[in-house]
């Protein structure tokens, strides 16, 4: 076939075109709605929620929240091709640190015996595969929403997008979660949204490239 | 574009024509060892890309550094895909922007290919638009298909064309 052949092709396609954030907001309440249900299905709000969310545990849940907000907004510029979101690249970056300082801070405070014993609890095999599950239609609807854009890196743009539902994730988990320890929620919440960004990672090297 | 965007195949087709004659003088000078069969094939991957992708654009933004953009990534991307690592400083374009505008004899190889393995429907319909410069109304009355019917047909056969290529590639 001729270039010039290909050209009348493509012209004739006049189809309009929906941006990768038209998408995501055709296709994120369905998905907050799957992820919702799910967890009302088989897993539900802890019965002292009320108490929980006005003491310090509410971080639990903003925290994941804050992170989705963040690397949702940095995925959607990641999809451009032309890419330049180095503020917000850095306040995720930043954003990360602290929690890490803050992390690091407690287990001074208690000793790696107290880390031990606050992570190695049945919650915790309960929290990485809850979490990752939570995220998966999250993550998918982000993924087929961003595949309208243009990402220069495929692979990193979808580790965001994982990161990004690994958040919204656990902050829908962390109503059930009632493992309110500094010690349990910091390192089990960032292996969990790790892990999703990590699939985000593999599942956006592939859906995304174009 | 912004014509384009709106509906407007005449503009639309107009930019793609105007655009070519540069792409194909970056991919040549780029790319003198693929031939120049082959290097019509990169071009004709490019004008793919610019199409699916064409709403990433932001109305209010330049079109030419968003041109570049897909440019840059799609060369470099073929390029690679034929084993020939290949950088592509921006610089190029600006320099090669009055590229001589020389008819086009090149019959790509790789579009001929992925045609034959696209779904003998959706192949007549491309083909029709493209070799024969059929309208929607006369593919629609030729194929016994509604016109909404033959627009869906048509965009669904160029995205499989460049997830094709893509897998041909690899």
């Amino acid at each position: 076939m001729k270039t010039d052949d290909l050209i009348a092709a493509l012209a004739a396609d006049t189809l309009p075109r929906r941006t990768a954030g038209q998408r995501l907001v055709r296709v994120l309440p369905l998905a907050l709605g799957a992820a919702l249900g799910a967890f009302a299905l088989f897993w539900g709000l802890r019965p002292d929620l009320v108490a929980a969310l006005a003491s310090f545990a509410a971080l639990k849940t903003v925290l994941p929240l804050v992170l989705a907000l963040l690397a949702g907004v940095l995925a959607l510029a990641l999809s451009d091709p032309q890419a330049r979101a180095p503020r917000l690249a850095a306040m995720l970056w930043l954003f990360g640190v602290c929690l890490l300082i803050a992390f690091l801070v407690a287990v001074a405070g208690a000793g790696l015996s107290g880390l031990a014993g606050a992570l190695i609890t049945s919650s915790l095999l309960i929290c990485l595969t809850s979490i990752p599950l939570l995220a998966l239609p999250l993550l998918g609807a982000a993924l087929w929403a961003l595949a309208a854009g243009a990402p220069a890196k495929p692979a990193a743009n979808g580790a965001v997008a994982g990161l990004a539902a690994g958040g919204l994730a656990t902050g829908i988990y962390s109503l059930y979660c009632d493992q309110d320890s500094v010690l349990f929620f910091l390192p089990a919440y960032a292996v969990a949204i790790l892990i999703v960004a990590l699939i985000g990672w593999w599942a956006g090297g592939r859906a995304l490239a174009w | 574009m912004r014509a384009a965007n709106r509906g407007d195949a005449g503009a639309y087709r107009q930019l793609l024509q105007a655009i070519t004659p540069v792409l194909r003088g970056v991919v040549r000078a780029r790319g003198a060892a693929l031939g120049p069969e082959g290097c019509e094939d990169v071009v004709q991957e490019v004008l793919l890309a610019i199409h699916l992708k064409r709403q990433t654009w932001r109305e209010d933004a330049p079109l030419r550094p968003w041109l570049y953009a897909i440019t840059r990534h799609k060369v470099a991307d073929a390029f690679r895909a034929r084993g020939h690592r290949i950088d592509l400083p921006i610089e190029d374009f600006a320099e090669k922007l009055p590229a001589t505008d020389m008819p086009d004899p090149m019959r790509a190889r790789d579009m001929e290919k992925v045609l034959d393995r696209l779904e003998p429907r959706a192949a007549d319909i491309v083909r029709g638009f493209g070799i024969r410069g059929e309208t929607v109304a006369e593919t629609a009355a030729r194929l016994h298909m509604s016109e909404g019917a033959v627009r869906v047909a048509l965009h669904r056969a160029l995205k499989s064309i460049a997830r094709l290529r893509e897998r041909m590639m690899e």
